[in-house]
């Protein structure tokens, strides 16, 4: 994120301080991508957003206070690219949704691996407060995959559990990858998490149908 | 201590003061978490004498540690165990989640431990998560029906799947009643290999 003009520039408090509030985000996410949380310091942070540090105490009370401010920041960032990608196909069917949103996730992180880190390896190392943050998430778009499901060949309804331990296991899968420093490349495992997704409904043979049809 | 009790072993009397420490840190943790677990907290839970928890151990994080990895082994083994005098894959699969299941209710403290606190407390504990993961994909791809065509990463995917519904049962406290997601979790991990909706079941909860 760009720092403003010095000196005189005419812009109002309010949007120089909601500037200043998104660099100490994204600066605290780009700080904790290169450094670990352990070393994120509150001064790194400044240098990197180019805030001052008595300017980031009056945003912020401390580094943990910034950390949650900014794994909210990363969710919402997401959760906006994947509900777009999902609203694009509104109207079609599920699996057309389910496959749009996938494709959607896994290209935001691939585009921004430090955003890939907060929101799937740090978040869930961070301890107990984001971890709340973290499994809210999840919920989130376990809501999204549950929309308009199928019933299962047998006509049965597909247990909530599944839908949760979908969404749970690609999270798992994307952070492992992540945490092995291979974020750039999680667009190529887009074959494999949607056939998995589709299994879980379809079973294999319809899911490897649909795949293989694209 | 009284006078008239009997002689016990020494090497028993070691052994169950390590078990009996471990327990603590277990428990401890579990209640409030492993920054706010001091020393003095585990010695006077575990009645041992500080002297003790050092000669077992390097300190705090050893203890953690040392208690994490030998609840994640006995846990496999309760899983290998299970699975291993079964007549198919199916079997085995299922045979191996209700053992991993009944391990987690009859020890909710240290499951807690391993699968929650261990994630996010020291980066050593975090690592032994993570190998135990991988441990339980591995199982699972040994076990898994061969010759089927599915996504390589199926397992992990699986195997994450597992690990989060369960983390989300111990969270609400209810370990104890790890049992009832048997049938849904079978459901879910025999969905590549069975079919889906072939495993007898509640439907969707309301």
């Amino acid at each position: 994120m760009d720092r403003l003009p010095r000196g005189r520039h005419g812009l109002s408090p309010e949007f120089v301080a909601r500037n200043q509030r998104e660099r100490l985000i994204a600066g605290l996410i780009e700080t904790l991508y290169e450094v670990g949380y352990q070393k994120t310091t509150v001064s790194l942070i400044g240098q990197r957003a180019a805030v001052s540090k008595s300017d980031f105490y009056k945003h912020f009370e401390s580094k943990d206070d910034c950390f949650i401010a900014a794994y909210d920041a990363a969710i919402d960032r997401v959760r906006e690219q994947v509900a777009a990608a999902c609203e694009a196909k509104e109207g079609q069917e599920w699996a057309r949704r389910v496959q749009a949103g996938i494709d959607a996730l896994l290209k935001v992180f691939a585009a921004e691996p430090a955003l890939a880190s907060i929101a799937l390896v740090e978040g869930l190392r961070a301890g107990r407060g984001v971890y709340d943050r973290y499994q809210a998430a999840v919920e989130s778009f376990v809501g999204c995959l549950r929309e308009g499901a199928p019933l299962t060949p047998a006509g049965t309804e597909v247990p909530e559990a599944t839908d949760e331990a979908v969404v749970g296991g690609i999270a798992s899968l994307m952070g492992r990858r992540v945490l092995g420093g291979e974020a750039e490349r999680l667009p190529e495992l887009f074959p494999e998490i949607l056939e998995f997704v589709l299994t879980a409904y379809v079973g294999a043979e319809e899911a490897r149908r649909i795949v293989s049809a694209e | 201590m009284s006078s008239t009790r009997p002689e016990l072993p020494r090497e028993f009397v070691a052994s169950h003061k390590r078990r009996r420490m471990m327990d603590a840190v277990a428990e401890l943790t579990a209640e409030q978490g492993y920054e706010a677990t001091k020393i003095a907290d585990i010695v006077r839970r575990a009645a041992v004498a500080r002297k003790t928890l050092y000669d077992n151990f390097d300190g705090k994080e050893d203890l953690f540690l040392s208690a994490i990895d030998s609840t994640l082994t006995e846990m496999r083994l309760a899983v290998e165990e299970a699975c291993a005098d079964t007549e198919s894959s199916e079997a085995a699969i299922v045979a191996g989640l209700e053992a991993l299941l009944e391990y987690i209710a009859e020890h909710p403290a240290a499951s807690r431990m391993c699968m929650l606190e261990a994630i996010s407390a020291t980066p050593s504990s975090a690592r032994l998560y993570d190998n135990a993961v991988k441990g339980f994909v591995e199982l699972l791809r040994a076990r898994a029906p061969e010759g089927l065509d599915l996504p390589q990463t199926i397992e992990e995917s699986l195997v994450g799947g597992v690990a989060w519904i369960i983390q989300q049962q111990i969270r609400r406290g209810d370990a104890e009643s790890a049992g009832d997601l048997l049938s849904e979790l079978s459901q879910f991990v025999l969905s590549p290999y069975s079919g889906v909706g072939k495993v007898g079941g509640p439907g969707r909860r309301k």
